[in-house]
């Protein structure tokens, strides 16, 4: 697994078709999830931004989409790219009362 | 990039097929996603500005650790008086144990502040277990339980103790046989309970019940809060502000209970893994344990986790160092070079989170 970034030229000559992907933010202040549930298309990316005032460890156990941002201090952002549908609880490991589901829909 | 400006919107991201067009970071960036996995693909992390909030005034800080006006009790297991009497009786009755000689309330005595004064708790066969007794003060505001979180609700932590084999070794099949046999006690469930009287479900139902009656009494700190301004020391006054700035023992220990319910690795010297556990595989939660709230602290020593420190004061010390620095510490510990006088503003504040509780009646019991 691997995401690389290359130039729209190089996409061109690959001969890749278009396809929209969302990016949309997520924050941690106040030691909660900016949203507690967010509908997402598989390939979109969630931004997990810790705008808070301490450590928090984001992660997933739900299979197909686990991840594990580790101890993310303020002021760090992490992109997590799902490319798996289901619904996926996310959690901060530190912080159990930090939920959010996330639902990827095909 | 500042987050404030970045939250509410979606950005678009273009895969490939644009012919040829170059487009640079910003609002738009070209990503091309190759593979496939188990997982989900996470990105590079990066810095970003994040707008400082305002140091928080007194009165501020002060609005945070306002008492709530009511208990919490559950939707599945609202409270009625019936069930917490009936709870209370469970609570203190040692018929609960195998050996007829352990209650909830042997390691969670009203006497030592709903703990049992020691280091570590005393389970069946008067061996000691592997961790302090946690006391039950305010468990009615908690959002998970045991010091590694096992039990996530009080229902699943009451009867936990009564079925742990180094505990109180009671199947509790076992038990509802023994309370069946009781007279009084089928009387009780069945008033409880009219619709299926004894079973596991409503012997946890009970005891929760009436732990979530178990709330610390009105401390000089909370008439502190309330307006009363002589109410505590300056000292003690002097230490909420350390405990909410220098030392940010509140980044933790927060709201009225001061707990965030959440678990951290303090650098204490242990050999006991903690929160890991639970949750296996995750750094930070290697020798990690629950916060414990810190009304009534000044009588529920020995405090940590394992016991292994005697006074409010060697807490405050082990603080200030920092304790072993290793890769699972929470990155909130570390020196924190506090002052004498400010060590000891910190414990005279603690010590004001202490009521003057009245004497708790142990009920008859059934027979």
């Amino acid at each position: 697994m691997k995401l690389v970034k290359i130039a729209a030229a190089m996409a061109f000559l690959a001969g890749g078709t278009l396809a929209l992907a969302a990016e949309k933010t997520i924050g941690q202040k106040g030691k909660l999830f900016s949203e507690k549930e967010v509908s997402i298309k598989k390939g979109d990316t969630l931004v997990f931004v810790n705008d808070d005032n301490i450590a928090h460890n984001v992660m997933s156990s739900t299979a197909g989409n686990t991840f594990n941002l580790g101890s993310q201090a303020p002021g760090k952002s992490t992109p997590v790219t799902f490319d798996k549908p289901g619904d996926i609880q996310v959690i901060c490991a530190i912080h159990p009362s930090m939920k959010m589901l996330v639902k990827v829909a095909n | 990039m500042s987050h404030q400006n970045d939250s509410c919107h979606t950005r678009v991201w273009l895969y490939g097929g644009l012919c040829g067009a170059f487009v640079s970071a910003g609002a738009l960036a070209l990503t091309f996603v190759v593979s496939s996995g188990q997982a989900a693909i996470v990105g590079e992390t990066r810095t970003v500005e994040i707008k400082k909030a305002a140091d928080p005034t007194v009165d501020q800080m002060k609005a945070a650790y306002m008492r709530p006006a009511m208990i919490p009790f559950p939707k599945d297991n609202p409270y009625t008086a019936e069930k917490a009497d009936l709870g209370k009786k469970l609570y203190f009755d040692t018929r609960l144990s195998a050996a007829n000689a352990q209650s909830c309330a042997s390691c969670h005595n009203p006497g030592f502040g709903w703990g049992d004064g020691l280091a570590k708790g005393v389970g069946h066969g008067m061996k000691m277990l592997g961790r302090r007794s946690p006391t039950i003060v305010n468990a009615a505001y908690g959002q998970i339980f045991m010091w590694d979180g096992r039990a996530g609700s009080l229902e699943e932590q009451a009867v936990g103790p009564i079925k742990a084999e180094v505990e109180m070794n009671l199947p509790l099949a076992e038990l509802m046989g023994r309370l069946k046999s009781i007279p009084e006690y089928v009387a009780l469930f069945k008033a409880a309970f009219p619709k299926d009287g004894i079973t596991e479900d409503n012997l946890a139902r009970a005891i929760a019940t009436y732990e979530r009656t178990v709330v610390s009494g009105i401390a000089p700190f909370d008439a502190w809060i309330e307006g009363n301004d002589t109410a505590i020391p300056e000292p003690a006054k002097r230490g909420f502000a350390v405990f909410n700035t220098k030392a940010a023992c509140a980044a933790c220990h927060s709201g009225w209970n001061f707990t965030d319910d959440s678990f951290h690795d303090i650098g204490l010297d242990t050999d006991d893994v903690g929160r890991v556990k639970i949750v296996p595989g995750v750094l930070k939660m290697e020798k990690a344990f629950k916060t414990p709230g810190l009304r009534e602290i000044a009588r529920r020593g020995p405090y940590m986790h394992n016991g292994s420190l005697q006074t409010l004061e060697e807490v405050v010390e082990h603080y200030d160092r920092g304790g072993v620095d290793r890769p699972s510490r929470s990155e909130a510990i570390k020196p924190l070079g506090l002052t004498a006088q400010e060590k000891s503003d910190l414990v005279a504040f603690m010590t004001a989170l202490t009521s003057q509780s009245d004497p708790v009646p142990v009920p008859v019991l059934p027979r």
